[in-house]
C-alpha cells in the first residue's frame, strides 16, 4: 500500500499526461473534429481517407526514404569516427567533444536556420560547387537535392550513436585482435569478422533507436521548408503533414489517425528487428 | 521564426511592463483595473503602430489594461486554433476573412451589434463581418487586387507599358515580352514578367467574377465547378508553357520575401495595402487595375482585415470599447495610414496624412483611380477556406514545379474541396 503511494505521484503523471492524451488522441482518431466544435463519430473514416490521400502516400514516401537512406548513413558516419578516436591519442577528449557537438546542437533551430543559409541559391554550398563547375543550383528550391540535404543534415550529427558506438568498442577483448594479427589477417578482415560481431548488440541498439527517430523527424523539416515541406511536396516529412492537418487545416481527427498509422508502424518495425535480432546479433558467452 | 517568437516576447513583456507602469497611479481609484489580451498578425511595423495606438486607448482609459502579442500570418492562425479548442481565444484579436466563419459557425466570436458605433462605416463592409445577422468581425481597412509594376526593371527590359483596360491575353503577352528581352539583375538573375498567378485562390476568385461567376451559393457551398478551375489555369498555359514566369526554385529559396520584392520580376498582382511594405525594399512602385475579363475588372472591395471580439472574453463590454477605439478613432486613423488598407470608418479615413510620393498616397489614389470599376460584391468566404487557400497555394507550387497537371490540379483540388467543407 505505501508503495502505491509513494508511487502516486507517477501514477498521477501517467494517467493524466500520458495515458490519458493518448486514448483521447486514440478516440479522435475515429472522428471529424475540427478544434472549434465538439467531435462528431465517423468510424473507420479518417483511416479509409488515408488510403486515398495523395499527400499521405507523399509523406510516407518521403519518411521511408529518409529512414531508409538517413539511418545507415548516419551509422556508417558514426562508426567510422569511433573507430578513429577509439586509438589513443594526445587530445582524445578535445576530438571527442567535438565530434560530438553537432549532435548537441543539431536539435535546434538555429542550426535548421543555418543549414538553409548555407544550401540555398547563392549560399555557400552553392558557391562551391560553381567553383568546382558543378552547376547545383540552391539545394532548398530543388525538389531532387533536398533530401540529399536532409541526410546530410542527419549524418552530420552523429555524435550520440558514436559514442555508444564507442563505448562497445572498448568493450571489444583486445586479444581477440591480436589472435588475429598473429594469424595475419588483415585491417577489413579484421573489421568484419572481429569488430562487427562483437559490436552486433551496440549496432542492433543503434540502428534502432536512430530509425526510430528517424521516423519522427519534425523541427529542420518545418524550419527549412517555412512548414510548407515544399518544394513541391518533396520534403514533407510525416510528421509535418501530420502537423500541417492538424493545426493549418483543423482536422484534428485525421491528424489523430496519421498519428495512430505512425505509432503502429513504429511498434510494428521495433517488433520486427527484436525478432529477427537473433539471427545477427551475437553476444558475448552466446553459445549460438 | 525565432527572431519572431523572440520580438513577440519581447513586445509582450514590454507591453506588460509599460501596462503595469501605466495602471499603477490608478489602483487607488477603481476598484479592479480589467486587463484585455489582444493580438493581431503582422510584421514589426504594424507593432509598433499597435503599441502607439494601445497607449493611446489606455491614457484615455486607464480602469483598462491592454495585454498584446503579436506573429506572423502561418502561426497566428496555429496559434489561434489551439485556443479555440480551450475557449481562451485572447479578448480582441485580428480576423481574417478566410476564417470568418470557421470561428463565428463554431460560436466563438461575440455579436459587435449596438457595441461598436457602426455610423461611419460603408454597408458593404459591414456585411463583410456579419454572418447570420451578427456583427463578428469589423473591418478595420478595405483593399483590392492592383497590379503591382517595377518601373526600374520595366526600364531594363524596355517593354511597352500595358495598355488600359487590357484583358489577361495582353497580360501574358506583357509576360512572354519580359521573357522575350532577356535582361539580368546585377546578381545575374533573369528579370520575368510575372510570377505564376494561378496559384492564389483570391485571384482565381477575382477571375470568377469577372466572368460573372458567383463563386458561392448564399447557404456558403461552392458554387464554381472543375471545369471553372481548368478553365483558369489555361489562362497562364501560355506564359508557363514559355517558363516565362518566375522560376518556382528561386521563388521557393527567396522566402519569405518574392522575385519582385528583390527586382527581379516586373509585375506583381496583389492586395493594395501591400504597397507600404513593398516600398521597404524597393525604392519605387506603380499601381495599375488589374487585367480585365469578359465583364470588366470587376473589382470588389475586401476587408484587409477585421477585429473580432471573442465569446469566451469576461470583458466583453470593455473589449469592444477597444475594438471601437481601434476601427474608429482618428488618432488610430492617423497612425495607421492606410496600411491595414484604407480606413473603412470615415472618421479615420479623413484623419490619414497622405504625404506626396508617400504609400498612403499611392494607395489613396489607386483606390480613387479604381472606385469606378468595383462593381462587383464582396464575395463572403465560405467555411474552411482558409484550409482551401492553403491547398490552392500548395497546388499551385506543384504546378509551378511541373510535379503535376492542370488536370491533376483539379482532381486534387476537388478532392480536398469536399473534405474541407463537409
Amino acid at each position: 500500500m505505501a508503495g502505491y503511494g509513494f508511487l502516486s505521484l507517477w501514477l498521477f503523471g501517467f494517467f493524466a499526461l500520458t495515458a490519458g492524451p493518448m486514448l483521447a488522441s486514440l478516440y479522435l482518431s475515429f472522428t471529424r473534429y475540427n478544434l472549434f466544435g465538439s467531435p462528431e463519430w465517423i468510424g473507420l473514416g479518417n483511416y479509409q481517407l488515408l488510403l486515398s490521400d495523395p499527400q499521405f502516400r507523399q509523406a510516407v514516401k518521403v519518411t521511408v526514404t529518409y529512414v531508409l537512406v538517413g539511418t545507415p548513413v548516419k551509422l556508417a558516419a558514426a562508426l567510422a569516427v569511433a573507430m578513429l578516436l577509439n586509438n589513443n591519442r594526445r587530445g582524445q577528449g578535445f576530438y571527442r567533444s567535438v565530434f560530438y557537438a553537432p549532435s548537441l546542437i543539431g536539435a535546434s533551430v538555429s542550426i535548421a536556420i543555418v543549414w538553409r543559409a548555407m544550401f540555398i541559391d547563392n549560399g555557400i554550398v552553392d558557391r562551391i560547387g560553381s567553383g568546382a563547375g558543378l552547376d547545383w543550383g540552391g539545394w532548398i528550391g530543388n525538389p531532387s537535392l533536398i533530401m540529399p540535404m536532409f541526410v546530410l543534415l542527419t549524418a552530420w550529427q552523429f555524435g550520440a550513436p558514436m559514442v555508444i558506438f564507442l563505448a562497445g568498442l572498448k568493450q571489444v577483448p583486445a586479444d581477440l585482435y591480436e589472435a588475429a594479427a598473429v594469424d595475419g589477417a588483415g585491417p577489413w578482415r579484421t573489421f568484419r569478422s572481429i569488430t562487427v560481431p562483437m559490436l552486433s548488440p551496440v549496432i542492433f541498439f543503434n540502428l534502432l533507436l536512430e530509425a526510430v527517430h528517424a521516423f519522427q523527424v519534425f523541427g529542420s523539416a518545418y524550419i527549412i521548408s517555412n512548414g510548407t515541406g515544399g518544394p513541391a511536396g518533396s520534403s514533407l516529412f510525416y510528421t509535418l503533414y501530420l502537423y500541417q492537418r492538424g493545426f493549418q487545416d483543423f482536422r484534428m481527427g485525421y491528424a489523430s489517425a496519421l498519428a495512430w498509422v505512425l505509432l503502429v508502424v513504429v511498434g510494428l518495425l521495433t517488433f520486427v528487428m527484436f525478432r529477427t535480432s537473433n539471427a545477427w546479433v551475437h553476444y558475448g558467452g552466446d553459445e549460438k | 521564426m525565432k527572431l519572431t517568437t523572440r520580438i513577440t516576447v519581447l513586445a509582450t513583456t514590454t507591453a506588460m511592463l509599460l501596462g503595469t507602469a501605466a495602471c499603477g497611479g490608478n489602483d487607488a481609484g477603481s476598484d479592479s483595473p480589467v486587463t484585455l489580451s489582444f493580438t493581431w498578425w503582422g510584421g514589426d511595423e504594424r507593432a509598433e503602430k499597435y503599441q502607439q495606438a494601445v497607449e493611446l486607448f489606455q491614457e484615455a482609459n486607464p480602469d483598462i489594461k491592454v495585454k498584446t502579442s503579436f506573429t506572423d500570418f502561418p502561426n497566428y492562425w496555429t496559434a489561434r486554433s489551439t485556443e479555440a479548442a480551450g475557449r481562451a481565444l485572447p479578448d480582441v484579436m485580428q480576423m481574417d476573412l478566410s476564417y470568418l466563419r470557421e470561428y463565428a459557425e463554431n460560436g466563438h466570436l461575440a455579436d459587435l451589434n449596438g457595441q461598436v458605433d457602426t455610423a461611419g462605416f460603408d454597408e458593404n463592409q459591414l456585411r463583410a463581418g456579419t454572418v447570420d445577422d451578427q456583427l463578428l468581425g469589423i473591418s478595420a481597412g478595405t483593399n483590392t487586387f492592383a497590379l503591382y509594376l517595377n518601373p526600374d526593371a520595366l526600364e531594363k527590359a524596355g517593354v511597352e507599358p500595358l495598355p488600359e483596360n487590357y484583358t489577361w491575353e495582353q497580360y501574358n503577352q506583357f509576360i512572354l515580352d519580359v521573357q522575350a528581352a532577356g535582361v539580368k539583375t546585377k546578381d545575374g538573375q533573369p528579370i520575368v514578367g510575372s510570377g505564376d498567378y494561378r496559384g492564389v485562390l483570391w485571384l482565381f476568385i477575382q477571375w470568377l467574377v469577372q466572368q460573372g461567376v458567383n463563386p458561392y451559393t448564399d447557404d456558403g457551398k461552392i458554387a464554381f465547378t472543375q471545369d471553372h478551375i481548368r478553365q483558369w489555369l489555361a489562362v497562364g498555359d501560355a506564359p508557363n508553357n514559355a517558363k516565362a514566369f518566375a522560376s518556382a526554385s528561386r521563388t521557393t529559396q527567396l522566402k519569405p520575401k518574392s522575385p519582385f520584392l528583390v527586382g527581379e520580376q516586373a509585375s506583381e498582382l496583389n492586395w493594395d495595402n501591400f504597397v507600404a511594405g513593398y516600398l521597404v525594399d524597393l525604392k519605387d512602385v506603380e499601381l495599375q487595375p488589374i487585367p480585365a475579363g469578359a465583364n470588366g475588372t470587376a473589382q470588389f472591395w475586401k476587408p484587409a482585415m477585421l477585429l473580432s471580439v471573442s465569446n469566451n472574453s469576461e470583458h466583453k463590454e470593455a473589449a469592444a470599447k477597444l475594438t471601437d477605439f481601434l476601427v474608429t478613432d482618428p488618432a488610430v486613423g492617423k497612425i495607421f495610414g492606410n496600411s491595414r488598407g484604407v480606413p473603412s470608418n470615415e472618421a479615420q479615413r479623413q484623419a490619414v496624412e497622405s504625404e506626396e510620393g508617400s504609400a498612403d498616397e499611392l494607395t489613396t489614389a489607386y483606390e480613387k483611380a479604381v472606385a469606378a470599376q468595383v462593381t462587383a460584391e464582396t464575395p463572403l468566404p465560405i467555411r474552411g477556406f482558409g484550409s482551401l487557400e492553403a491547398t490552392w497555394l500548395r497546388l499551385g507550387e506543384d504546378l509551378a514545379y511541373g510535379k503535376i497537371s492542370n488536370d491533376e490540379f483539379v482532381e486534387q483540388f476537388w478532392a480536398e474541396a469536399q473534405q474541407a467543407t463537409l
